[in-house]
């Protein structure tokens, strides 16, 4: 680990640019924050905003083309982007990533992607509004093994450059920074701490996880709670730990020759026809087995096991987004209160 | 890196069994084994020849998409394997339309079979349902090629009727060796049932099965709807056979067959990776 101080962030913004395509936050008229490609021309600040969707598009696209097929054989169609940073990408989104890397580490199309990438992450110092990411250990101070460089904001604009593995090292070669004192980190832990206290209350969030292991949650909450799932996919599209996926071939016929395209594109659980085989047997029919699996496939202990840690970050984008007000506050709540 | 990249494979040949049934059968393209300094379009990109009984491979369906299916014969030294398909959806009603010589994709074997080391030798009950005989076609064989003098074998065999039976020949072959009982959901007034054969489902001839055993049964292979393993298990637990022993193929739909795509989930496991084949234990 490698410590900085950096005066002006434009310099370490161009410098990046001149290597790598750079994306960052911006919020837009809306004030919806998004991600957005960052030119040399035009740099806007950095800001510590969860944007409304999270980063893992960039690695599991949305949809994508897995092969095709000639009429003889079948070639993969693996994606090449161009190297690429996420700059000022939150802990929480980071820690999401990193979840992600283990289970799709064997998945060619993300890992061509993946390798691309240079992750530049950003410390929240001032809790959001909807997340408790020091309840699920993501936040809000960057996690070193998430990211390869982690930005800290200082006094004066000032800021703590933080370099944590060879590719961060790599990327900031030839940047003019000078070494920082180690007491840096320790004053980056303190503000840390005290951003982790401002938080509010997280126990029902952390009671609930403990009722969902014990078993003490009923089939019949599960079903009550299941009537106000519309099944809209909002939550399982903006959870930046989802990553179900259909398949779907698409003919593109020409004059002389049949091209079929082979893809996939981001499916969600809480679909009724997500299991439903060609028999019409569907052993998820019941909506309310499909949230029940949903929340336990987030904080179910079996799966803590199997990623040494839980499947949701904290961000809370389901609670934002879900129009039926079952997002994770809401039905922490409930478990806590009528489970 | 695990491999979304099908072999392409030729349809050789179909012939009907049953109500809406074939047996497919294809031939690998390219049969060379994979190696990674070689994955030019002429290799194969699968592990084929470690098949075992009871695993499955994905179907590609070129314009429609992948679906899984067991073998009822893993892939031999030429490249050629057989499956039991019956027309369903809309990937099996495509492949129903298509002519011999047509080129599909295939990727696999993929999942874990039948517990090989924990059946050797065993006095073995297998109760099947339907199509879910197929997955125990190429077991039956073996098994029945290395039957020791002390081993039994029983199998019980449900359809919903007559015509919906499959594996006719099979099972016709299979009974110069072992003891099969045939159930039939529905019979018409003047169909004659025949020996060995009646009308109901597989969990009404159990307990007539398992007194067959000289020595009592030890171990169940179990295929077929899902309800209808989960009381046949139930049952062979309450006649004493160990629920570490009684093994089920769960089906589930899949698009991915390597633990990516969440379809096929199982609680926390995934059928694809994890499966198909459980213990009765695993499942509880």
């Amino acid at each position: 680990m490698e410590i900085y101080h950096l005066d002006d962030l434009s310099l370490l913004q161009q410098h990046l640019l001149a290597q790598y395509q750079l994306y960052q936050v911006v919020k837009n008229d809306d004030k919806q924050c998004s991600w957005q490609q960052q030119t040399k021309e035009r740099n806007e600040p950095l800001i510590a905003e969860l944007p409304q969707s999270s980063a893992k598009d960039f690695f599991f696209a949305e949809h994508e083309n897995l092969l095709i097929f000639n009429g003889e054989y079948f070639q993969e169609t693996l994606p090449t982007p161009a190297p690429f940073v996420l700059f000022g990408i939150l802990s929480c989104d980071l820690t999401a990533i990193s979840y992600q890397d283990q289970f799709f580490k064997d998945d060619p199309y993300y890992q061509a992607r993946r390798q691309q990438c240079l992750l530049v992450g950003l410390d929240c110092i001032k809790p959001c509004q909807q997340g408790f990411c020091p309840t699920v250990d993501a936040g809000p101070g960057v996690r070193e093994h998430t990211a390869d460089i982690i930005l800290h904001p200082l006094e004066n604009h000032q800021w703590l450059l933080i370099s944590t593995n060879d590719k961060g090292t790599e990327a900031i070669k030839g940047l003019s920074l000078k070494t920082c004192h180690w007491h840096f980190l320790t004053q980056r832990d303190l503000t840390l701490h005290q951003c982790e206290q401002e938080f509010t209350d997280d126990s029902d969030i952390t009671q609930a996880i403990d009722k969902l292991n014990n078993g003490e949650v009923s089939d019949s909450f599960w079903q009550q709670l299941a009537v106000q799932c519309l099944g809209c996919s909002g939550c399982t599209t903006l959870c930046p730990t989802c990553s179900c996926y259909g398949t779907r071939s698409i003919t593109d016929e020409s004059e002389d020759k049949k091209v079929i395209t082979q893809q996939r594109f981001w499916d969600s659980c809480l679909y009724e026809g997500f299991q439903r085989e060609a028999s019409f047997h569907n052993p998820s029919a019941e909506a309310g087995k499909r949230v029940q699996r949903f929340w336990q496939h987030k904080f179910g202990n079996e799966f803590f096991a199997e990623f040494n840690r839980h499947g949701c970050v904290g961000c809370g984008r389901c609670e934002q987004t879900c129009p039926g007000v079952i997002g994770v506050h809401s039905v922490m709540k409930r478990i806590n209160n009528n489970a | 890196m695990l491999s979304h990249i099908p072999d392409a494979i030729e349809l050789v040949d179909y012939i009907d069994d049953g109500e809406q049934a074939r047996h497919y059968q294809f031939r690998l393209v390219n049969i060379n084994k994979p190696s990674e300094k070689n994955t030019n379009n002429n290799t194969a990109k699968h592990h084929w020849q470690d098949a075992q009984p009871g695993q499955f491979f994905m179907l590609n369906v070129p314009s429609i998409g992948e679906a899984a299916f067991t073998f009822t014969e893993p892939p031999n030294e030429q490249g050629e394997f057989r499956a039991l398909i019956r027309q369903m959806g809309k990937l099996t009603t495509t492949l129903f339309t298509l002519p011999k010589g047509d080129i599909l994709g295939a990727r696999g074997p993929f999942g874990r079979g039948w517990p090989l080391e924990k059946i050797n030798k065993k006095n073995i009950i297998i109760i099947a349902g339907g199509c879910g005989l197929a997955p125990l076609v190429n077991l039956i064989d073996s098994l029945i090629d290395n039957l020791t003098a002390s081993q039994q074998l029983v199998l019980i065999y449900g359809a919903q009727n007559k015509q919906a039976q499959l594996l006719t020949t099979e099972r016709e072959r299979w009974q110069q060796h072992i003891k099969i009982y045939n159930s039939l959901d529905e019979i018409n007034d003047q169909y004659t049932l025949v020996e060995n054969e009646s009308q109901g489902t597989p969990l009404d001839i159990v307990d007539i099965a398992l007194a067959t055993f000289i020595k009592p049964a030890t171990t169940a292979l179990l295929c077929g709807p899902e309800i209808m393993m989960n009381s046949a298990a139930k049952k062979l637990v309450d006649n004493g056979i160990a629920s570490d022993d009684i093994f089920l193929a769960i089906e589930r739909r899949m698009h991915c067959a390597i633990g990516l795509c969440g379809h096929c989930y199982l609680n926390e496991r995934y059928v694809c990776k994890n499966g198909p084949t459980f213990s009765w234990q695993e499942l509880q």
